[in-house]
Protein backbone atom coordinates (compact mmCIF):
# COMPACT_ATOMS: atom_id res chain seq x y z
CA UNK A 1 0.00 0.00 0.00
CA UNK A 2 1.88 3.10 -0.96
CA UNK A 3 1.53 6.07 2.05
CA UNK A 4 -0.99 8.25 2.07
CA UNK A 5 0.35 12.19 2.15
CA UNK A 6 0.02 12.45 5.81
CA UNK A 7 2.61 9.55 6.14
CA UNK A 8 4.77 11.20 3.73
CA UNK A 9 4.77 14.25 5.35
CA UNK A 10 7.86 15.15 7.46
CA UNK A 11 6.97 16.40 11.30
CA UNK A 12 9.31 19.19 12.52
CA UNK A 13 10.33 16.56 15.09
CA UNK A 14 11.63 14.26 11.99
CA UNK A 15 13.61 17.16 10.87
CA UNK A 16 14.95 17.64 14.45
CA UNK A 17 15.75 14.04 14.88
CA UNK A 18 17.52 14.46 11.09
CA UNK A 19 19.47 17.47 11.79
CA UNK A 20 20.86 15.93 15.15
CA UNK A 21 21.79 13.25 13.57
CA UNK A 22 23.58 14.65 11.10
CA UNK A 23 25.56 17.33 13.62
CA UNK A 24 26.61 14.05 15.60
CA UNK A 25 27.82 12.72 12.68
CA UNK A 26 30.34 15.99 12.31
CA UNK A 27 28.06 18.38 10.41
CA UNK A 28 28.05 21.52 11.98
CA UNK A 29 26.09 23.54 9.30
CA UNK A 30 22.91 21.30 10.05
CA UNK A 31 22.36 22.75 13.20
CA UNK A 32 21.10 25.69 10.94
CA UNK A 33 18.03 24.00 10.58
CA UNK A 34 17.72 23.60 14.56
CA UNK A 35 18.17 27.45 14.71
CA UNK A 36 15.89 27.78 11.75
CA UNK A 37 12.67 26.28 13.84
CA UNK A 38 13.54 26.95 17.17
CA UNK A 39 15.25 30.97 16.96
CA UNK A 40 11.66 31.99 17.62
CA UNK A 41 10.28 30.20 20.42
CA UNK A 42 13.67 30.12 22.17
CA UNK A 43 14.01 33.74 21.76
CA UNK A 44 11.05 34.67 23.17
CA UNK A 45 11.10 32.33 26.55
CA UNK A 46 14.61 34.49 27.22
CA UNK A 47 12.33 37.72 26.68
CA UNK A 48 9.82 36.75 29.13
CA UNK A 49 12.97 35.49 31.36
CA UNK A 50 14.10 38.83 31.00
CA UNK A 51 11.78 41.67 29.28
CA UNK A 52 15.39 43.04 27.49
CA UNK A 53 15.52 42.42 23.91
CA UNK A 54 19.77 42.12 23.67
CA UNK A 55 19.64 40.05 26.25
CA UNK A 56 17.37 37.97 25.29
CA UNK A 57 18.85 37.68 21.68
CA UNK A 58 22.59 36.73 24.21
CA UNK A 59 20.82 34.20 26.00
CA UNK A 60 18.72 32.12 23.49
CA UNK A 61 22.54 32.46 21.46
CA UNK A 62 24.02 31.15 24.81
CA UNK A 63 21.28 28.53 24.60
CA UNK A 64 21.90 27.13 21.44
CA UNK A 65 25.85 27.02 21.86
CA UNK A 66 24.86 24.76 24.74
CA UNK A 67 22.58 22.73 23.02
CA UNK A 68 25.16 22.31 20.09
CA UNK A 69 27.74 21.16 22.77
CA UNK A 70 25.20 18.82 24.97
CA UNK A 71 23.51 17.67 21.95
CA UNK A 72 24.80 14.05 22.31
CA UNK A 73 22.80 14.04 25.77
CA UNK A 74 19.50 14.03 24.28
CA UNK A 75 17.77 11.01 24.79
CA UNK A 76 15.05 10.13 22.54
CA UNK A 77 12.61 9.25 24.68
CA UNK A 78 11.13 12.65 25.28
CA UNK A 79 10.84 15.48 22.60
CA UNK A 80 13.96 17.56 20.84
CA UNK A 81 11.49 20.61 21.72
CA UNK A 82 11.17 19.28 25.68
CA UNK A 83 14.98 18.44 25.89
CA UNK A 84 15.81 22.05 24.44
CA UNK A 85 13.35 24.17 26.20
CA UNK A 86 14.55 22.39 29.94
CA UNK A 87 18.29 23.30 28.87
CA UNK A 88 17.32 26.55 27.94
CA UNK A 89 15.61 27.47 31.06
CA UNK A 90 18.55 25.97 33.00
CA UNK A 91 20.76 28.54 30.84
CA UNK A 92 18.50 31.47 31.61
CA UNK A 93 18.51 30.72 35.00
CA UNK A 94 22.12 30.79 35.29
CA UNK A 95 22.61 33.51 33.63
CA UNK A 96 20.06 35.83 35.53
CA UNK A 97 21.29 34.87 38.54
CA UNK A 98 24.79 35.79 37.98
CA UNK A 99 23.30 39.28 36.38
CA UNK A 100 19.50 39.53 37.93
CA UNK A 101 17.05 41.85 35.61
CA UNK A 102 15.00 43.92 38.31
CA UNK A 103 16.32 44.21 41.69
CA UNK A 104 12.89 46.23 42.89
CA UNK A 105 10.81 44.59 44.91
CA UNK A 106 7.43 43.64 44.23
CA UNK A 107 5.82 45.99 46.45
CA UNK A 108 7.93 49.08 44.57
CA UNK A 109 5.91 47.97 41.59
CA UNK A 110 3.26 51.07 41.62
CA UNK A 111 -0.37 49.38 40.87
CA UNK A 112 -1.53 51.18 37.65
CA UNK A 113 -3.46 54.23 37.79
CA UNK A 114 -7.30 54.78 37.18
CA UNK A 115 -8.29 53.79 33.48
CA UNK A 116 -10.81 57.03 33.67
CA UNK A 117 -7.72 59.22 34.26
CA UNK A 118 -5.49 58.31 30.91
CA UNK A 119 -6.48 57.52 27.59
CA UNK A 120 -7.66 53.81 27.18
CA UNK A 121 -4.83 52.19 25.35
CA UNK A 122 -2.62 53.81 27.05
CA UNK A 123 -3.77 52.59 30.41
CA UNK A 124 -3.98 49.27 28.84
CA UNK A 125 -0.36 49.03 28.15
CA UNK A 126 0.57 50.51 31.11
CA UNK A 127 -1.34 48.27 33.19
CA UNK A 128 0.01 45.19 31.37
CA UNK A 129 3.64 46.17 31.54
CA UNK A 130 3.36 46.59 35.48
CA UNK A 131 2.02 43.22 35.37
CA UNK A 132 5.23 42.20 33.36
CA UNK A 133 7.15 43.83 35.55
CA UNK A 134 5.88 42.89 38.75
CA UNK A 135 6.21 38.63 37.50
CA UNK A 136 10.24 39.84 37.15
CA UNK A 137 10.06 40.45 40.82
CA UNK A 138 8.66 37.72 42.19
CA UNK A 139 10.88 35.26 43.88
CA UNK A 140 13.05 32.79 41.94
CA UNK A 141 10.56 29.96 42.98
CA UNK A 142 7.36 31.37 41.90
CA UNK A 143 8.68 33.14 38.95
CA UNK A 144 9.64 30.68 36.61
CA UNK A 145 6.44 28.45 37.07
CA UNK A 146 4.63 31.58 35.88
CA UNK A 147 7.00 32.21 32.88
CA UNK A 148 6.80 29.11 31.41
CA UNK A 149 2.80 28.36 31.80
CA UNK A 150 2.03 31.48 30.32
CA UNK A 151 5.08 30.61 27.49
CA UNK A 152 3.49 27.05 27.13
CA UNK A 153 0.49 28.74 26.42
CA UNK A 154 -1.30 27.54 29.89
CA UNK A 155 0.21 23.71 29.73
CA UNK A 156 0.97 22.96 32.92
CA UNK A 157 2.78 19.70 32.03
CA UNK A 158 4.89 21.04 29.64
CA UNK A 159 5.97 23.84 32.30
CA UNK A 160 6.38 21.01 34.22
CA UNK A 161 8.25 19.20 31.99
CA UNK A 162 10.64 22.08 30.82
CA UNK A 163 11.25 23.20 34.81
CA UNK A 164 11.96 19.52 35.66
CA UNK A 165 9.25 19.22 38.60
CA UNK A 166 6.06 17.43 39.17
CA UNK A 167 2.73 18.91 38.07
CA UNK A 168 1.82 19.42 41.35
CA UNK A 169 4.70 21.49 42.49
CA UNK A 170 4.73 23.31 39.44
CA UNK A 171 0.47 24.09 40.00
CA UNK A 172 1.48 24.86 43.72
CA UNK A 173 4.16 27.37 42.89
CA UNK A 174 2.16 28.92 40.44
CA UNK A 175 -1.05 29.18 42.42
CA UNK A 176 1.47 31.02 44.96
CA UNK A 177 2.91 33.11 41.97
CA UNK A 178 -0.71 34.52 40.89
CA UNK A 179 -1.70 34.62 44.18
CA UNK A 180 1.14 37.35 44.75
CA UNK A 181 0.16 39.03 41.71
CA UNK A 182 -3.77 39.08 42.40
CA UNK A 183 -2.36 40.98 45.78
CA UNK A 184 -0.31 43.09 44.05
CA UNK A 185 -2.83 44.05 41.96
CA UNK A 186 -6.04 44.05 43.47
CA UNK A 187 -7.83 46.69 41.69
CA UNK A 188 -7.31 44.91 38.07
CA UNK A 189 -9.83 42.35 38.19
CA UNK A 190 -12.62 44.95 39.51
CA UNK A 191 -12.15 47.18 36.79
CA UNK A 192 -11.03 44.77 34.07
CA UNK A 193 -13.79 44.57 31.75
CA UNK A 194 -12.66 42.03 29.46
CA UNK A 195 -13.92 41.71 26.35
CA UNK A 196 -14.09 38.45 24.69
CA UNK A 197 -12.97 38.22 21.09
CA UNK A 198 -14.92 35.57 18.98
CA UNK A 199 -11.32 34.66 17.05
CA UNK A 200 -10.26 33.51 20.57
CA UNK A 201 -9.77 29.65 21.36
CA UNK A 202 -10.40 28.77 25.22
CA UNK A 203 -7.08 27.27 26.66
CA UNK A 204 -5.87 23.74 27.40
CA UNK A 205 -6.17 24.05 31.26
CA UNK A 206 -6.56 26.96 33.70
CA UNK A 207 -5.83 27.08 37.20
CA UNK A 208 -7.50 28.33 40.42
CA UNK B 1 5.10 29.82 19.18
CA UNK B 2 2.23 32.07 21.37
CA UNK B 3 -0.08 34.98 21.59
CA UNK B 4 -3.24 33.61 20.19
CA UNK B 5 -4.29 31.60 23.47
CA UNK B 6 -7.01 33.28 25.40
CA UNK B 7 -8.17 32.25 28.69
CA UNK B 8 -11.04 31.10 29.88
CA UNK B 9 -14.07 33.14 30.93
CA UNK B 10 -13.10 32.06 34.55
CA UNK B 11 -9.58 33.44 34.29
CA UNK B 12 -8.83 36.66 35.42
CA UNK B 13 -6.91 39.75 34.53
CA UNK B 14 -3.90 38.49 35.80
CA UNK B 15 -4.02 35.61 32.96
CA UNK B 16 -5.27 37.40 30.67
CA UNK B 17 -2.83 40.26 30.49
CA UNK B 18 0.25 37.04 30.69
CA UNK B 19 -1.29 35.10 28.06
CA UNK B 20 -1.46 37.48 25.22
CA UNK B 21 2.17 38.16 25.98
CA UNK B 22 3.42 39.76 22.15
CA UNK B 23 6.66 38.57 22.02
CA UNK B 24 9.66 39.74 19.84
CA UNK B 25 10.67 38.69 16.71
CA UNK B 26 14.48 37.76 16.48
CA UNK B 27 16.24 40.33 14.75
CA UNK B 28 17.92 40.51 11.03
CA UNK B 29 20.86 38.60 11.59
CA UNK B 30 20.60 36.50 14.44
CA UNK B 31 20.25 33.58 12.65
CA UNK B 32 23.77 33.65 11.70
CA UNK B 33 25.21 34.94 14.82
CA UNK B 34 24.24 32.19 16.52
CA UNK B 35 25.65 30.12 13.57
CA UNK B 36 28.85 32.25 14.08
CA UNK B 37 28.92 30.90 17.95
CA UNK B 38 28.37 27.43 17.16
CA UNK B 39 31.21 27.51 14.59
CA UNK B 40 33.61 29.22 16.63
CA UNK B 41 32.51 26.49 19.68
CA UNK B 42 33.14 23.52 16.98
CA UNK B 43 36.40 25.46 15.59
CA UNK B 44 37.49 25.43 19.41
CA UNK B 45 40.13 22.57 20.29
CA UNK B 46 38.50 20.08 22.28
CA UNK B 47 39.71 20.55 26.26
CA UNK B 48 42.88 19.24 27.16
CA UNK B 49 42.70 16.58 29.63
CA UNK B 50 43.39 16.34 33.07
CA UNK B 51 47.12 14.91 33.03
CA UNK B 52 45.82 12.24 35.62
CA UNK B 53 49.07 10.06 34.39
CA UNK B 54 51.21 12.51 36.11
CA UNK B 55 49.32 14.29 38.51
CA UNK B 56 48.56 10.41 40.08
CA UNK B 57 52.22 9.12 41.68
CA UNK B 58 52.06 13.69 43.40
CA UNK B 59 48.31 12.94 44.84
CA UNK B 60 49.88 9.33 46.32
CA UNK B 61 52.57 10.87 47.90
CA UNK B 62 50.58 14.16 49.24
CA UNK B 63 48.03 12.07 50.73
CA UNK B 64 50.78 9.66 52.35
CA UNK B 65 52.67 13.03 54.09
CA UNK B 66 49.38 14.06 55.34
CA UNK B 67 47.99 10.70 56.35
CA UNK B 68 51.35 10.19 58.03
CA UNK B 69 51.25 13.29 59.79
CA UNK B 70 47.80 12.55 60.63
CA UNK B 71 48.81 9.73 62.10
CA UNK B 72 51.85 10.69 64.19
CA UNK B 73 49.38 14.30 65.70
CA UNK B 74 47.03 11.14 67.09
CA UNK B 75 49.53 9.22 68.80
CA UNK B 76 50.96 11.70 70.20
CA UNK B 77 47.32 13.25 71.25
CA UNK B 78 46.28 10.00 72.51
CA UNK B 79 48.25 9.22 75.93
CA UNK B 80 47.33 13.56 76.48
CA UNK B 81 43.75 12.96 76.11
CA UNK B 82 43.87 9.68 78.68
CA UNK B 83 45.85 11.79 81.05
CA UNK B 84 43.66 14.37 81.12
CA UNK B 85 40.56 12.27 81.09
CA UNK B 86 41.90 10.25 84.01
CA UNK B 87 43.47 12.86 86.07
CA UNK B 88 40.65 15.98 85.16
CA UNK B 89 42.43 19.14 86.76
CA UNK B 90 40.79 20.40 90.18
CA UNK B 91 38.07 22.91 89.94
CA UNK B 92 36.92 25.10 93.08
CA UNK B 93 33.56 24.68 93.75
CA UNK B 94 33.37 28.67 93.05
CA UNK B 95 34.61 28.12 89.71
CA UNK B 96 32.21 25.49 88.83
CA UNK B 97 28.96 27.83 90.00
CA UNK B 98 30.56 30.26 87.67
CA UNK B 99 31.05 27.78 84.89
CA UNK B 100 27.94 26.12 84.84
CA UNK B 101 26.28 29.76 84.77
CA UNK B 102 28.50 30.57 81.58
CA UNK B 103 27.18 26.78 80.29
CA UNK B 104 23.70 28.15 81.05
CA UNK B 105 24.13 31.66 79.12
CA UNK B 106 25.74 29.55 76.27
CA UNK B 107 22.97 27.11 75.80
CA UNK B 108 20.61 30.38 75.69
CA UNK B 109 22.51 31.91 72.99
CA UNK B 110 22.57 28.88 70.77
CA UNK B 111 18.42 28.02 71.47
CA UNK B 112 17.84 32.09 70.47
CA UNK B 113 20.19 31.96 67.57
CA UNK B 114 18.51 28.27 66.30
CA UNK B 115 14.76 30.41 66.50
CA UNK B 116 16.21 33.07 65.10
CA UNK B 117 17.50 31.23 61.63
CA UNK B 118 14.39 28.86 61.78
CA UNK B 119 12.20 31.77 61.74
CA UNK B 120 14.16 33.79 58.64
CA UNK B 121 14.18 30.60 57.00
CA UNK B 122 10.32 30.42 57.13
CA UNK B 123 9.86 33.92 56.51
CA UNK B 124 12.21 33.62 53.23
CA UNK B 125 10.41 30.71 52.13
CA UNK B 126 6.82 32.30 52.75
CA UNK B 127 8.06 35.01 50.29
CA UNK B 128 7.44 37.29 52.32
CA UNK B 129 10.92 38.77 52.68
Amino acid sequence: MSPTPIDAQETPGDRDLEDVERVLAGDVAAFEGIVGRWRGPLLNMAWRYCRDRGRAEEMAQEAFVRAWRGLAGWRRESRFSTWLFALAANVFRSELKRFPTVDVPIEEIDEPASEADQHEAAAERGRNESVRKAVLALPQRYREPVILYYFHEMDVSAAARTMGVPEGTLKARLARGRELLRKRFPKLNERSAWRQSSTLHPPKEVLP
Amino acid sequence: MRSSVAPAMSSDAIDRILAFDEGIEPSFGFQAATMERVRAAAAMPEPIPFPWRRAVPGLVLAAGVFGWGAGEAVRYALPEARQILLNPPAISPASARGLEAAGWVALALAVSFCSWILSVRLVRRSSLL
